[in-house]
Formats: structure tokens, sequence, C-alpha cells
């Protein structure tokens, strides 16, 4: 009964990924035949947005991740104060949608930019380097994430005793260091290629004649309802984002999970932490200063000229509409983050407490995820879904949204429950305990720090992105972030600045009291343990 | 009446038998230890008692009942294992009584036996912290008391103390008999420590390679080892950890 019941929940998963993930990027595929593939990769705008790409996304990503590897080092290998600061400011970035960066460049470097007038600049922002920079912005604190927990999870035991050996330090850095970080900094690469590659919202705000294979998608299919072309397109930018997903899943869990590294022992260098303030002081105006300016141009009169506070911009841009958008995405939101909770949960209840071939299967489909770029995603349930009742509804935007962003929920949460004890289910079923009793009583209750971590991450998201839900809104059910290019467009730069003030705010208020609950959580332990102790 | 009784359990892993044809009774109240090295087929064997795992073939009979394919928790018997396999986010109150809540017993019944049960194993004074707060030895005394208070006719371990440094694992030895001595309960105990079983056991059961070597008390094993296994693994190895449990204890 029990048994007949988990393979029930099974094969709604296995359903589940199957309409939602399996056929729609199928029916993509089937649209290729209709496609004249030769004629579209060989067209000579192709070959040029391609080319545009590489070069763009090459460049960006290399000069992210120098940066990220900087701050990460900064970070994790010297003595200075406030990190808990400078990490928040760097993490900042990832509240707001990527178009928001490119227009932040256009309102700082545009033609008639605050700087360019400033220091009389005449080189345009539009085109190659716009892309680099606003790329950089966006992908910084995703490469900074996953550098620091490379760095964190250094082990110094071989340092040390290098160190002790007398080895110099450049050969420390060729023989321990390099190896060390070679694979995950391989991963960290095509996954922030990956990721620039596949954005559109900053080559669309300040690419100006600049193409690029993500803008040629989206206008093949918003603009000319070219289905087949964009299909085309799509599938070539599967193939860095598939490349990246069978890298990382290589190199994934080559150390067990439960080592524990020996932390640094950090000797004092007044040079180093001094070069980090000053890197890390110089990042965070950087990262602030377009924030600051959006929220300037929102709220006063005319920013900077006339910086008396007013809320004219603000009830000008509610009465476009700001207040039902901002409805649709927070609905949106909610709705992503309780529905891929309870689906991530599920599926890794599976993974990584039953096992089996099935559940090695369920994992796989799980993470797959991570090899779909949205404008992929997005195109792919257009031609799915078109005549089914979710179209045109917010219900699509929440199941795109849910298969988007759900690896890394996923992950968070299998690597969670792989920790806890091997045998409280046999414990349970020993006792006359049902499974059940345990997933509620004994699993979700150890398992609530995560949980918060995925809803979070779930919900951030859904509020920023514009890639997959980009083909799949209509006027009614459009989220708040894509209301950015609309007034884009509309040269309403202040109303597009406010969206992204609100935008950040509603996630900042997630982001804290996702934070405050963390805090009640672990203080209600820890009161706990010293009340007892003292006892 | 024998309380437990094994006939011909066979299982296979593929092609490899994980136990073959393995026949034994156990008596009521009885202590009986399975000794063998690792891989030997004794966790396999506990966890088909037990009911976590079938048997590829054989029976189980439990007061002469037919228990081969009960469900684990209707079997009269419960399990502990090495790693203890507490419930983390409760106390030890409430880990002990958890079971007895579910089974509809009224609240204050299973408060009381829950203290009860926790009494028998002296954590008295612990019964509000968190498995986090206690230390190994303790939070194994926990998981017996959780197992106790359901009654078992028989406890199975499984190897309960190999995660436990030595001077514990000598308390929780004499405490465990004394715990039996009070309850009554058969317990089978699982172990590749000769020194172990020799001390606690009123019989014991050597296996290697999926079959039993030798069923007997350790009197009778020492006396006369039934074949060179038994020799080599038991009492070579019995007679060297003795002497450096000698100087342990001079030390």
């Amino acid at each position: 009964m029990k048994k007949r019941k988990f393979s029930a929940t099974q094969l709604f998963l296995a359903l589940f990924f199957l309409v939602t993930v399996i056929l729609p990027v199928l029916t993509m595929f089937s649209n290729l035949v209709s496609a004249d593939i030769g004629k579209i990769i060989t067209d000579k705008q192709f070959g040029i947005a391609a080319l545009h790409s590489l070069k763009v996304s090459a460049t960006a990503t290399l000069i992210s991740i120098t940066l990220a590897f900087l701050l990460a080092w900064c970070m994790t290998r010297t003595n200075i104060k406030g990190k808990g600061l400078f990490g928040a400011i760097i993490l900042l970035p990832m509240l707001i949608p990527s178009i928001s960066h490119g227009m932040g460049l256009i309102i700082l470097f545009g033609q008639n930019g605050q700087l360019t007038n400033l220091f009389g600049l005449n080189s345009s922002i539009y085109g190659f380097w716009g892309i680099v920079i606003g790329s950089v912005m966006y992908s910084l604190p995703v490469a900074y994430l996953m550098i620091s927990d490379i760095l964190r999870y250094e082990d110094s035991t071989p340092y040390e005793a290098a160190s002790v050996l007398g080895v110099p330090k450049i050969n420390r850095l060729c023989s321990i260091t390099f190896p060390y970080i070679r694979k995950p900094m391989i991963s960290v690469l095509f996954a922030t290629f990956t990721l620039i590659i596949t954005d559109y919202g900053v080559p669309v705000m300040v690419g100006g004649k600049y193409n690029t294979l993500p803008l040629m998608m989206y206008n093949e299919v918003i603009g000319r309802l070219n289905f087949a072309n964009g299909s085309v397109i799509g599938m070539v930018l599967l193939v860095p984002a598939v490349i990246a997903f069978i890298f990382d899943f290589i190199s994934r869990d080559t150390h067990s999970a439960s080592f524990v590294p020996k932390p640094f022992a950090l000797k004092k260098s007044i040079v180093r932490d001094a070069l980090s303030y000053f890197i890390l002081i110089i990042t965070s105006i950087t990262l602030i200063y377009p924030i600051i300016t959006f929220a300037g141009l929102a709220f006063n009169t005319k920013y900077p000229s006339d910086l008396s506070f007013t809320l004219k911009h603000v009830l000008n841009t509610m009465e476009k509409g700001a207040g039902h958008y901002l409805i649709n995405s927070i609905i949106i939101a909610f709705a992503v983050s309780i529905l891929g909770v309870c689906i991530a949960f599920a599926c890794a209840y599976f993974t990584a407490r039953i096992g089996g071939l099935s559940a090695k299967l369920l994992h796989l489909m799980s993470i797959l995820s991570l090899a779909i770029p949205g404008l992929v995603l997005g195109l792919s349930y257009v031609l799915f879904f078109k005549k089914s009742f979710m179209a045109d509804t917010l219900i699509i935007l929440i199941v795109v949204n849910t298969i988007h962003f759900f690896a890394s929920p996923y992950l968070m949460i299998y690597n969670s429950l792989g920790k806890l004890n091997a045998n409280l289910e046999d414990v349970g079923l020993t006792l006359g305990i049902r499974r059940l009793h345990i997933i509620k009583d004994v699993i979700i209750p150890q398992s609530k720090l995560t949980l918060i971590e995925m809803f979070t991450y779930f919900f951030v998201n859904s509020m920023i992105t514009i890639s997959a839900v980009s083909f799949l809104a209509v006027t009614l059910t459009k989220p708040l972030s894509l209301l950015i290019t609309q007034f884009q467009h509309l040269m309403l730069l202040e109303a597009s600045a406010f969206v992204s003030i609100l935008i950040l705010a509603v996630n900042l208020i997630i982001k804290g009291l996702a934070l405050i609950l963390r805090h009640i959580i672990l203080r209600k332990e820890n009161t706990y343990y010293v009340n007892k102790k003292t006892v | 009446m024998d309380s437990l009784k094994v006939i011909d359990i066979s299982k296979k892993f593929g092609e490899k038998y994980a136990l073959n044809k393995v026949s034994f009774e156990v008596k009521p109240g009885e202590f009986l230890s399975i000794l063998g090295p690792s891989g030997c087929g004794k966790t396999t064997l506990l966890r088909i008692l037990i009911g976590l795992l079938a048997p590829s073939s054989g029976e189980l009979y439990m007061d002469g009942k037919n228990i081969t394919h009960a469900a684990p928790d209707k079997r009269g018997m419960g399990i502990v294992f090495q790693n203890y396999a507490l419930f983390e986010n409760m106390t030890v109150l409430r880990n002990v009584e958890y079971a007895l809540k579910l089974k509809k017993e009224t609240k204050a019944s299973a408060r009381e036996t829950a203290l009860r049960m926790i009494d028998i194993v002296g954590l008295k004074e612990h019964i509000n912290k968190k498995p986090a707060q206690l230390s190994g030895g303790q939070m194994q005394r926990v998981a017996i008391a959780r197992t106790l208070a359901l009654s078992p006719e028989i406890i199975l371990f499984d190897e309960p103390m190999s995660a436990l440094d030595v001077a514990t694992r000598l308390t929780l030895r004499k405490e465990l008999k004394r715990i039996q001595a009070t309850t009554g309960t058969t317990m089978i105990y699982i172990t590749h420590d000769q020194e172990e079983a020799f001390a606690m056991s009123d019989r014991i059961m050597v296996m290697n390679e999926s079959v039993i070597h030798q069923l007997d008390t350790p009197e009778n094993i020492i006396q006369n080892p039934v074949d060179e296994f038994v020799r080599e693994f038991v009492i070579h190895n019995l007679a060297e950890k003795t002497a450096s449990l000698a100087r342990f204890n001079l030390g």
C-alpha cells in the first residue's frame, strides 16, 4: 500500500516533467523540420550575430570571472572588516533584472547620459562595450557566489605542508592552487558564459545596432512571428548551455559533502588588506551608483539638476498600470515559490532518500533545466502550449518560471536531505511511524532553513526574469520586469527607473523577511541550547 | 517455546548469496551475539529479521506464528542502529513518546511510558535536551529507550557501539545487560568485536561468507572451535584484544 502511494507520486513527477520540459523542448525541435536550417545558419545576419555573441560573451566572461575571483579572494583570504556589508552589496545586482543594468548604463553613459555630460565623453555606450559592461554587472554576483564557494571550501592543509617544506610561493600556486581550482573554475567559466550569451536584457538596451543571437531570436519570435527561425537560434543557444551542464555534471560531487576543510590562518598584512578595501569599495560604488541613480530619477523632480523630492513620477508610473503589473509579478513569484518548493522537495525526497534507477532519472530531469536557456524554454512553451487552456494565463508564466529556476533550489534540498540520517525511515517503519509522519514531523522541521532559502531563490528570480516570460506574457498577465523595456521604448526613463526600484524593493523585503525568519529559527534553537545547558 | 525461529533463510543479491540457508533459534530473554567480519551477511540477516528486507527464500516464526512477510512494526521487534537515527529536532522525551502518541495512546499514558523508559536507560536529567546536546553514549541510550517504549519481545542491535569510544563502550555494555535484566527483553546483538561478544552474550553465532560457522555459548566456542575460521577470527583475535584491553585498563 505504502509503496504504491509513493510510486504514484513518482509517476506524477515523471508526468510533470514530461509535460513541462521534455514535450515542449521536443516541440521546438520538431519545428526545426519546417525550417531551412542550412539557409538560416549560413545567412550573413546570423553569422554576424553569432560572431558578436561569441565576442561579447567571451570578453564579458573573462572580465566577470577575473573580477569575481578578485572579490571572492578579498572576501575569503583577508582580515578586512565589514565583509557582511560588502557581500550584501556585491549580491545586490542579483535583485534587479538584467535589463535594468542596461538601462543604468544608458542613463549614465547614453547620448544624454549624466556621466557623458559630466565628463564630456563622446564615445558611445551602445554596442560592444555597452553589452560587455552591462553583462559583467549582471553576471558578476553569480560568478562571485560560485567562486567564493570554491575558495571557502579550499583546504589549507596542503599550503601549511608546503610552507613547512619551504616550497616557494610561486610553486605552491602551480602545484596546489591551480590543480584544486581548475575543475570548478571551468564549471564557473561555462556557467557564466552561458548566462551571458543567452541573455537578451542587456543587448536589447545598449546593443544599438550590435545584434546578438538572443536579440535576433527575440526579434524573430516577437517581431516577425517566425517561430522556425527562432527555433534554429534557440537550438544554437542550447549548445553552450548543454556543454556547461555536462561539465558541471561531471565535476560535481567529486569531493565528499562531509569533508570539513581546515580554514586558512590569515597572517597580518596591511598592504593586502588595504588593497582589498580599495577593490571592494570601488566595486561597491560602481554597483550601487546605478541604483542610486534609479532612485534619483524616480523620486527627484529632475535628476540630477533638480533634486527636490516628488511623487510625480511614481504616480505617473502607477497610472500607467504599474500597480497591476506589480500584483501580477507578486502573484507569479509567490506561486512559483510555493509550487517550486513543493515539487523540488518531493523530487529530492525520492532522489536523496529512496534511490534506485527511477530516482536517478528523476535527478537528471530535475537538474536538466540548467541546460535550457530561458529564451529557449519560453519559445518551447509558446509552441507546445499555444492551444492549451494555459495559454495567455498566469498559469503558464508560473509553470515556466518554476521549471526555469528549478535546478538550484532542487540541489539545495537534495544536498540537505542527503545529509540527514539514512535510517530515519527505517526506524519509523519498525516503530510503526508512517513515512509521511516522518517527513512531516522529522524531515521538514530539520530542513526549514533550506526551504526558506529555496523559497527566496524562486521568488527573487521570478521577480527579475525577463527571458522565458517575454514570449508568453500578454497585456493582462505581463510581469513588472517586462515593463522596463516598454517604458524605455517610450523614453519614459523615470518610469522604468521606478519599476526597477520597485522590483528591488520587493526583493529586498522578501530577502529581509527570510533573514529575520532564519534568525528567529536559529535563535530559538540556540536559546534552547543555552537555557538547557545551564540547567 | 522458542521466541524466534529462523528456517533456511537465504538472500541473493544478483548471483551472489548474502545469506545461504541460515537457520537458528533464539530463546526468550536470551542475549545472542552475531559475530563476523564485515561483509559476512550479519547486517543483511538483521534487516531480514526486522522486515526491512525480504528474504529470497526461507521462513521466520515468532512464537509459532509465521512472520516472514509481516510488516516491520508487526513483528514484536525493535532495532537500534549504529548511527542512532534519532529525531534531531525533538527532545529526548519527544523522541521516546512520539511513536506511542501516533499509536493513539492517550497523552498521559504515552508520557508515563516514555518517562519510565528514559528512567530505565538512566537519562532522567536529560529529558528536555535535544540529541545535539548529548554525548554519543547518551544518544544511543535514547535510541534504546525509544525502542523499549513499544515493549518489543526482541531488540536487534546493529553494531550499536562502533561509533563510541572505548570507555563509553564499557559502561554501555554493563548498562545494556542491566536493562535486559530489568525488562527481560530478548536481545540480538550484531558486532565484529570479539571481545564485546564474549563479554555480553549468552550465546554467540559466528558467521562468515553468508553462513553460520558455529552457534554456541562463549565457553564452548573457546573450548571447542568447530573450524579454522572460528579459531583464527574468534579466538586468536580475542586473545590479542584482551591483552591490549588489559594494558588499557592498567594505563
